[in-house]
């Protein structure tokens, strides 16, 4: 009798222990490389952001800049006329925006950027819960004592 | 490892037993159906090398030894060789040493190495493919004096804009320094980063190669594993070398009993020995001839003395042939055995025991002196053993004071001296001295007085 629950019970903290590596953790590491994705997007719309904020403050209309052909080879670029920007709007698309029509843009699609942040935290945040919750079980299953939450100390 | 010595050795000695046979020299030969069917291509200089050795002995040695003996190893897992009751060596399965499951996993541990290798291959040849566009398009720029493009403007933006100064480009150099090159330039640098990336490649593919190489070894050894491949293992004991070194000792042995004269050794001494006394009695009857023949001058005793060295080299030659196998080894041991002695002459042993120490021999002996002239048979019995005392008395003072002057290496002095060894010559030519002779109470103490009587 013993044994049979033995084995039962051996099973099942195996299925857990299994459930929480081959399918929790790795779609926690997926959550989190999409997050840092975001965070990049994010960085470099910033960016754009401030730079048009920079031509339109210091009303640049011609620009000359280096222009990397790959494997840091670098030919100058000349930009006759600034006024015009072409912005990237995901998929591969680039549409041609003035200053104020790319700001509004950039602002638009940062927002939008922020909420992804945010459901992946989300995400991210369930997905350890649920972790912990498994292991929890498995402990339960094992009847070992709870973890013992190390005090923390105040400084 | 040990098993690899087994293929090769199957080939020369038992192309088709089913067991495991057991060859003289150290040497165990396996030859089951699971060795035939394993395909290990391995040489092993030194076993051949042995089995030529074993190989070229004289037949009659070979004949002496004890029967080849056979050990069952087929059906066992593990067990010990025996020869003759002592342990010859040890049979051990492979699957004990490298469980095959252990060898699969450490193969399928290199096939990911190997997989990984080959992702950064193909990132290399990558680098590679871009690394020669690159340079195509540095080639091509300078050919027009803009060129139309979209200006990136950070990650997300371009600019509608065109390429100026196509015929000057900054390229990084490392560490962040820039040169400004031109077209033709910047195609150089690029062709030698080309040319590390192409090292880089060839390196890695000899990686992939070893590893492949790992992997099917793995392989190879989980399958002989399941096979059922047996190890065998055995202490190499070079049996000439200890042969030799018995020998060496009986040689040694024989030196001091010599002047000893134990009973109890020479009834030990086999056949061999007793040949060799046998040479030495027909060297006693020719030195006797010789004397008969009356006084000879120094000259003519050093003539005899190099007759005299050369049956001692026939006598040893003789010995050769019949000693095991240790052919090479004898002369070695002369050289030691006549290093002994001629130490021996040097520190100035007891007189008495040996008669060749001529230092010794006035003080010690004059009391006994009057023993010998006394005694005629005894006087006799030494003329026996030394046919010319005159003349031996003198060569006897040169080896003396050779050995005192030079160091004992030189060949003659060492020949002499081993002539001289009186020991032997009691041993077994006791029985002629006796019937030629008066029976004399022949002890080793005679030889002193003997070297006495020729000084007189």
């Amino acid at each position: 009798m013993d044994v049979v629950t033995d084995n039962f019970r051996h099973e099942k903290v195996q299925r857990f222990e299994e459930f929480v590596d081959r399918r929790l953790k790795p779609d926690l590491v997926h959550a989190i490389a999409e997050r840092d994705k975001v965070f990049e997007q994010q960085k470099v719309f910033s960016d754009l952001r401030r730079n048009i904020e920079n031509l339109e403050k210091n009303s640049i209309t011609n620009v000359r800049t280096l222009v990397n052909l790959g494997s840091e080879v670098y030919v100058q670029g000349d930009v006759p006329d600034t006024r015009s920007i072409f912005v990237d709007i995901g998929l591969g698309f680039h549409v041609e925006f003035t200053w104020s029509e790319a700001l509004k843009f950039i602002s638009l699609k940062e927002e939008r950027l922020t909420r992804q942040i945010e459901e992946y935290t989300q995400l991210i945040a369930s997905i350890k819960a649920q972790i912990k919750l498994v292991c929890e079980g498995i402990r339960e299953l094992l009847q070992l004592p709870a973890e013992r939450t190390v005090e923390e100390r105040v400084f | 490892m040990v098993l690899k010595h087994l293929r090769p050795l199957q080939v020369h000695f038992s192309p088709a037993s089913e067991q495991a046979v057991g060859v003289r020299g150290g040497l165990w030969v396996l030859s089951s159906s699971s060795l035939s069917t394993s395909r290990l291509p391995l040489k092993v200089d030194w076993l051949i090398l042995e089995v030529s050795r074993e190989a070229s002995l004289p037949s009659e040695v070979v004949r002496s030894k004890p029967p080849i003996c056979e050990a069952e190893v087929e059906g066992s897992q593990s067990g010990v060789i025996m020869e003759s009751g002592r342990v010859k060596g040890t049979v051990t399965s492979l699957a004990s040493l490298f469980p095959a499951q252990d060898a699969r996993k450490a193969a399928s541990r290199v096939q990911d190495a190997i997989s990984e290798k080959q992702r950064e291959l193909e990132q290399l040849r990558g680098f590679i493919t871009d690394n020669d566009n690159l340079i195509k398009l540095v080639q091509k720029l300078p050919e027009e004096l803009h060129h139309e493009v979209m200006v990136p403007f950070g990650k997300a933006a371009f600019f509608p804009g065109r390429l100026i100064h196509t015929n000057e480009f900054l390229v990084l150099l490392g560490e962040g320094y820039y040169a400004e090159r031109t077209s033709k330039q910047t195609a150089e640098i690029l062709k030698r980063r080309g040319k590390a990336l192409d090292s880089q490649v060839d390196s890695l593919k000899a990686m992939m190669d070893n590893l492949k190489a790992e992997a099917s070894f793995f392989d190879a050894t989980a399958s002989e594993a399941e096979d059922g491949l047996v190890e065998i293992k055995e202490e190499y004991v070079e049996e000439n070398f200890c042969e030799q070194e018995s020998t060496s000792g009986v040689n040694k042995q024989d030196v001091p009993s010599v002047s000893g004269v134990d009973k109890a050794k020479i009834a030990e001494i086999d056949a061999e020995y007793a040949r060799m006394m046998a040479r030495f009695d027909e060297l006693e009857k020719e030195e006797e001839l010789a004397a008969a023949n009356g006084n000879k001058s120094d000259d003519e005793d050093e003539e005899e003395k190099g007759t005299q060295n050369q049956s001692l080299e026939r006598f040893y030659g003789d010995k050769q042939s019949l000693s095991k196998g240790s052919t090479s080894t004898w002369p070695r041991d002369e050289n030691v055995s006549s290093k002994e002695l001629l130490n021996k002459y040097q520190k100035q042993q007891e007189a008495s025991t040996n008669p060749s120490n001529c230092s010794g021999l006035s003080v010690q002996t004059s009391p006994k002196e009057d023993v010998t002239s006394g005694n005629n048979s005894l006087t006799e019995s030494q003329r026996v053993i030394n046919p010319n005392p005159a003349a031996k008395s003198v060569t006897f003072a040169e080896v003396k004071e050779k050995n005192q002057t030079l160091p004992p290496s030189t060949n003659q002095a060492f020949t002499g001296s081993i002539i001289e060894r009186p020991p032997i010559i009691p041993k077994t030519s006791k029985q002629e001295t006796e019937t030629t002779l008066q029976p004399s109470g022949s002890q080793p103490s005679k030889p002193v007085s003997r070297f006495k009587m020729q000084r007189r």
